[in-house]
């Protein structure tokens, strides 16, 4: 009983990371859209949990569902949010310029820290599948990943394993 | 087939990932010693990772807005045009008006929305100063994976950097022009490489050893090596990037380079003919190099 408003409680400590994480598969979209998205992923989480709908273990299982629940709200909400200003660093181009999933598993492994079982939980994928997309992500992104992927450059998936380099 | 053979590309991803135990770590690590292309690689993710946690790290610093602290506690707000019905009450509100502690917090997230943009400001400059310091920092890093020998064409500006790194850096002599003929090394970099400024780091601890003009990607780039007190070494490259997006004249006209990988080696192929054939010329040569039995990636 009192275990499920501690992990409640706790889930809060989670909302710097939530926020960086959402603003970062937002890919400039905006802050506020970032925002609500981490509200109602908490809100709707804290109410499973004390519905009993859900029994997060501890507080890293309770993390794992607020991150399913980020990236299932986000996926919805984000199909026509506007794309990044000019005034954001390549990278988040670079982001905005990968499909969501792709985005979604490469910022859970690279920016968020978590391991490939529970970044595959968090996007309700195969580890395989989750795997496969993070490498399609580090590609597409590229090895300088720093500057905007130029339009001429849209090709370059055609076959996947060749690279037109020139 | 040498062990380094097994390793594939998952392995690498792996590496970067903190997903390997200490002995298949080793292997991974041994690889990249053998295998430059493979280690530049490694490297280009790394920078992925550190500039994507320079540009969002900040976000997770700052103090979450009102409408976040303790969301979870919360019940979620009613959805939009189901007012909640109290008992025994006529509720008189127009059937889309949404309750007052709703509006009210909405006001409260507006206002901390205008002081958001302030700090968004300000989270882009930070994130512009943490992506340089962190750069600077895995550069700093002692050559432990970086691999001493890179003879692979390399096709990207960090790849070139790095094989640069990898030549000069514990050369005896890694630079051409040291820093206390200044005013030569920049001279001569304004004259070949077009940008002479060797940035003072002397802030982080770093002083300039020197500089030389070096081979780059598509045009002379310029190569300043900076020192800590502890012997530390850092490398700072830089070519003129408008070279690769022009490239006329440099290489000749309407060269087509297709890079693909397999059993542990990297093909490139190169030619003037049409794109559409040089892709087809790709992937059939990609296609025969695989029917051996060798992994492709």
């Amino acid at each position: 009983m009192g275990r499920r408003a501690d992990i409640i409680a706790d889930l809060g400590g989670a909302t710097p990371a939530l926020r960086r994480y959402a603003r970062a598969l937002c890919a400039g979209a905006g802050p506020a859209i970032a925002d609500d998205l981490v509200q109602s992923a908490l809100q709707s989480v804290g109410a499973r949990i004390r519905a009993r709908a859900l029994r997060p273990a501890d507080l890293a299982e309770a993390r794992i569902e607020a991150y399913a629940a980020l990236v299932g709200l986000a996926q919805k909400k984000l199909a026509d949010a506007p794309g990044p200003a000019s005034r954001h660093p390549p990278v988040v181009h670079g982001l905005a310029s990968l499909c969501f999933d792709e985005r979604a598993m490469l910022l859970l492994v690279s920016l968020e820290g978590f391991g490939y079982d529970a970044s595959a939980r968090i996007v309700g994928a195969s580890r395989e599948t989750a795997l496969a997309r993070l490498m399609r992500a580090r590609a597409a992104l590229g090895a300088e990943g720093l500057r905007p992927v130029a339009s001429s450059e849209g090709g370059r998936r055609a076959a996947s394993h060749l690279r037109v380099v020139k | 087939m040498t062990p380094s053979a097994l390793i594939e590309e998952a392995d690498l991803h792996a590496l970067v990932d903190g997903e390997l135990d200490p002995e298949q770590r080793r292997k991974v690590e041994d690889h990249l010693l053998q295998h430059p292309e493979d280690a530049a690689l490694v490297e280009g993710w790394r920078r992925q990772n550190a500039a994507l946690r320079a540009a969002f790290e900040p976000v997770a610093l700052e103090t979450p807005p009102l409408s976040l602290r303790e969301a979870a506690a919360r019940p979620p707000a009613p959805p939009a045009g189901q007012g909640p019905i109290e008992t025994g009450a006529i509720h008189w509100g127009r059937p889309g008006a949404a309750p007052r502690p709703t509006r009210k917090l909405d006001e409260i997230r507006a206002s901390r929305r205008r002081q958001a943009l302030a700090s968004t400001l300000l989270t882009l400059i930070a994130g512009a100063a943490v992506a340089a310091a962190a750069l600077l920092f895995l550069a700093s890093r002692p050559p432990a994976q970086s691999p001493t020998t890179r003879a692979i064409a390399a096709t990207s500006y960090a790849a070139r950097a790095g094989l640069t790194y990898a030549t000069y850096i514990l050369d005896p002599r890694p630079v051409e022009v040291e820093a206390s003929r200044r005013g030569e090394l920049l001279a001569w970099l304004q004259e070949r490489v077009g940008f002479s400024r060797a940035p003072d780091l002397s802030g982080v601890g770093l002083r300039l050893l020197g500089g030389r003009v070096a081979p780059g990607v598509a045009a002379p780039a310029a190569f300043l090596v900076y020192e800590r007190d502890d012997g530390g070494r850092v490398g700072l490259y830089f070519e003129r990037a408008e070279a690769l997006a022009a490239p006329a004249g440099q290489r000749g006209q309407g060269v087509s380079v297709i890079e693909w990988r397999a059993g542990g080696f990297a093909f490139v192929l190169v030619g003037a003919l049409p794109p559409d054939v040089m892709q087809a010329a790709a992937e059939a040569a990609a296609a025969a190099v695989a029917a051996t039995p060798a992994e492709v990636k």
